[in-house]
């Protein structure tokens, strides 16, 4: 096993590091919560891999994510749509339309059959439609994160909550509690709350299948099966969901070499 | 080249020792000669930018464009206090209410001059426009004291037309410029309020390449949207690996109107203005308009189409849908962001524009 490139991901909620061999195999990977030191945490990341991995000094580095500036062993940036597109493209042999959910943002971006992303869109200016809008719900509502697909897909009617807006939504959770709803039946209308927005931008950009799921929102079961009932399309899941960016950073690290 | 552009303030005070009355002028399309020929002198106030929106934010709904609330508060805070008028065109419901509030509620010392471009170009609206720059003309007259003759027509005809004449020669030259786009807009923007004859020189000193420009492998954009601010802009463009080739701003190409050759001088106005590139203010037909769009993403070599709006922009915003339709199908990619005025670049937008160049690659 020797490594070839690096690709680290600094997101907003996690900090992910993978490393691929020279045919662009995941030898490894590293995941962490972020923190506030995009620099020292990346470096140290990188370092606690490579030694694992027994990785040669001047291995090819991609940065990816809202940090990617940041990274001070990085060879090069590169955009997480782009990583996105690249990673999934290669885990799963097709192109499509990648839906990717993260902790601050959203994004749809269709693939082509090169892997290539072709058109995107970004929800990126609030929480609405990210995995922070669950998070803030599953801890106002008591409910712990791994919890709430499980439960939402066990509810058996949602209540409506109409707003994508994570603190409109708080409001109307209140209202809810107030009038004695089932915490489950918020859940559920909170999961479908979160997909109609994601399925308004999969519209924008126009939905080629398959339709496939990436991001730390990816682990949520009632995600995955809600946005295949609202769009009719299976949703395909990588192998990794929550490493696709790093992977993909990995996979453009490596054409570096060549 | 002049290594610094004088800024406003220096421009009015130029015009200030000229003995010209000074008018604050709000975007975008008006008949600049008509004013020198009235020996006024126009400063246009797009914001500013940076001017905290709280006096402004009095007046309107806060779905109201960043220009207007801004340009309201500057004017409130301390414009007034410097100019001998207030020129506001109804290039939008958002200016046509920043004209009326003005007017009606503010009441400020200085008057308020409105000014309405027809949205077509019958004769019609040709003979209704001539009369509308009449009318500015006489109250133009109020504020200077000044009634132009026929050599002050002659003179600020000559002048101003060579201005235009050199903002559109900036534009044939672009490609052999040896400035980048910062500095491009830097000189286009100065149109904005420096006297003819300085922009004149301005755009003039500008250098061009010994031999073939080096492009670098950039990919070019063609620009579109009212204004690009920050300037910042361009030099994260720049970072990205990508350049402005060509842009369709309202600061920018929508003004490089061309000449006319009609001798009464209110008609020459008219018909220099209804011949202003394709423009959503003047309710060009948004298929004339993306027709163009596609003929110049071609003709400059551009790979895609960048809108860089202003939040808020309802006659922008109208056009998005048709105009991603019809430069898409035509093979270039589209992407279309909102920028608030007056704050710095988020990295949310910069890191959209920088995946749109990676895909256009």
């Amino acid at each position: 096993m020797t490594v070839a490139a690096l690709g680290i991901d600094a997101g907003s909620t996690t900090c992910k590091a993978v490393a691929v061999d020279a045919d662009g195999h995941s030898v490894g990977w590293r995941l962490e919560s972020a923190l506030p030191r995009v620099e020292a945490q990346t470096d140290a990341l990188l370092v606690a891999l490579a030694l694992e991995l027994g990785a040669a000094d001047g291995v090819p580095v991609v940065a990816t994510g809202y940090g990617r500036k940041l990274v001070r062993a990085a060879t090069r940036d590169v955009t997480e749509i782009t990583c996105h597109a690249r990673g999934v493209f290669a885990d799963l042999g097709t192109g499509g339309t990648l839906v990717d959910i993260g902790g601050q943002d959203a994004k749809v971006i269709r693939i082509d059959e090169r892997g290539r992303p072709v058109d995107f869109a970004m929800n990126d200016k609030c929480a609405a439609g990210t995995g922070r809008f669950l998070e803030y719900t599953a801890d106002r509502l008591h409910v712990p994160l791994d919890d709430l697909g499980p439960r939402s897909l066990a509810a058996p009617r949602a209540e409506h909550i109409s707003s994508t807006c994570t603190v409109f939504a708080e409001s109307e959770i209140v209202s809810l509690i107030a009038q004695g709803a089932d915490v489950d039946e918020i859940l559920l209308g909170l999961h479908r709350s979160l997909v109609s927005r994601i399925v308004a931008m999969v519209r924008g950009v126009g939905l080629t299948p398959p339709l496939l799921l990436s991001g730390g929102v990816a682990r949520n079961d009632a995600i995955r099966e809600l946005l295949g009932r609202e769009t009719g399309q299976p949703v395909r899941l990588p192998s990794a969901p929550q490493l696709m960016g790093a992977y993909g950073a990995a996979l453009l690290a490596l054409e570096l070499t060549r | 080249m002049h290594d610094t552009i004088p800024s406003r303030s220096g421009a009015l005070a130029v015009a200030r020792e000229q003995g010209r009355a000074i008018v604050a002028v709000l975007p975008y399309h008006y008949p600049r000669a008509l004013l020198r020929a009235h020996r006024c002198h126009p400063i246009e106030v797009w914001g500013p930018p940076f001017e905290p929106g709280d006096l402004g934010a009095l007046h309107f709904q806060a779905y109201t464009c960043g220009i207007v609330v801004k340009a309201t508060s500057f004017l409130v805070r301390e414009g007034f206090d410097r100019v001998d008028a207030v020129l506001v065109p109804h290039g939008c419901d958002a200016l046509q209410g920043m004209g009326s509030v003005l007017g009606d509620f503010v009441a400020p010392t200085p008057p308020v001059l409105t000014f309405y471009p027809p949205r077509r170009a019958r004769p019609a609206d040709r003979a209704y426009l001539v009369e509308e720059i009449r009318a500015l003309g006489r109250r133009l007259a109020e504020v200077s004291g000044h009634t132009p003759d026929e050599a002050d027509w002659a003179e600020a005809l000559a002048a101003e037309e060579a201005a235009d004449a050199a903002l559109a020669d900036l534009y044939h030259r672009r490609g052999r410029l040896d400035v980048d786009d910062r500095r491009f807009y830097e000189v286009v923007r100065a149109r904005e309020y420096l006297t003819a004859e300085d922009f004149t020189a301005l755009a003039a000193s500008l250098p061009e390449h010994d031999g073939a420009p080096d492009a670098d492998g950039d990919v070019g954009l063609l620009l579109s949207g009212i204004v690009a601010e920050p300037l910042d802009l361009f030099d994260r463009l720049r970072a990205m690996g990508a350049r402005v080739v060509a842009d369709d701003l309202a600061t920018g190409w929508r003004r490089v109107y061309p000449p006319s050759t009609l001798a009464d001088p209110y008609e020459r106005l008219a018909d220099r203005l209804l011949a202003a590139p394709p423009d959503p203010t003047l309710g060009a037909p948004l298929d004339a308009r993306a027709g163009l769009l596609v003929e110049r993403l071609r003709a400059s070599g551009a790979r895609g189409l960048l809108i860089y709006d202003v939040t808020f922009c309802e006659p922008e915003l109208f056009a998005v849908p048709v105009l991603r339709e019809r430069v898409t199908a035509a093979g270039f990619g589209v992407l279309h962001v909102e920028h608030e005025l007056g704050t710095t670049l988020p990295n949310q937008t910069l890191t959209r524009i920088e995946a749109f160049v990676e895909t256009l690659r």
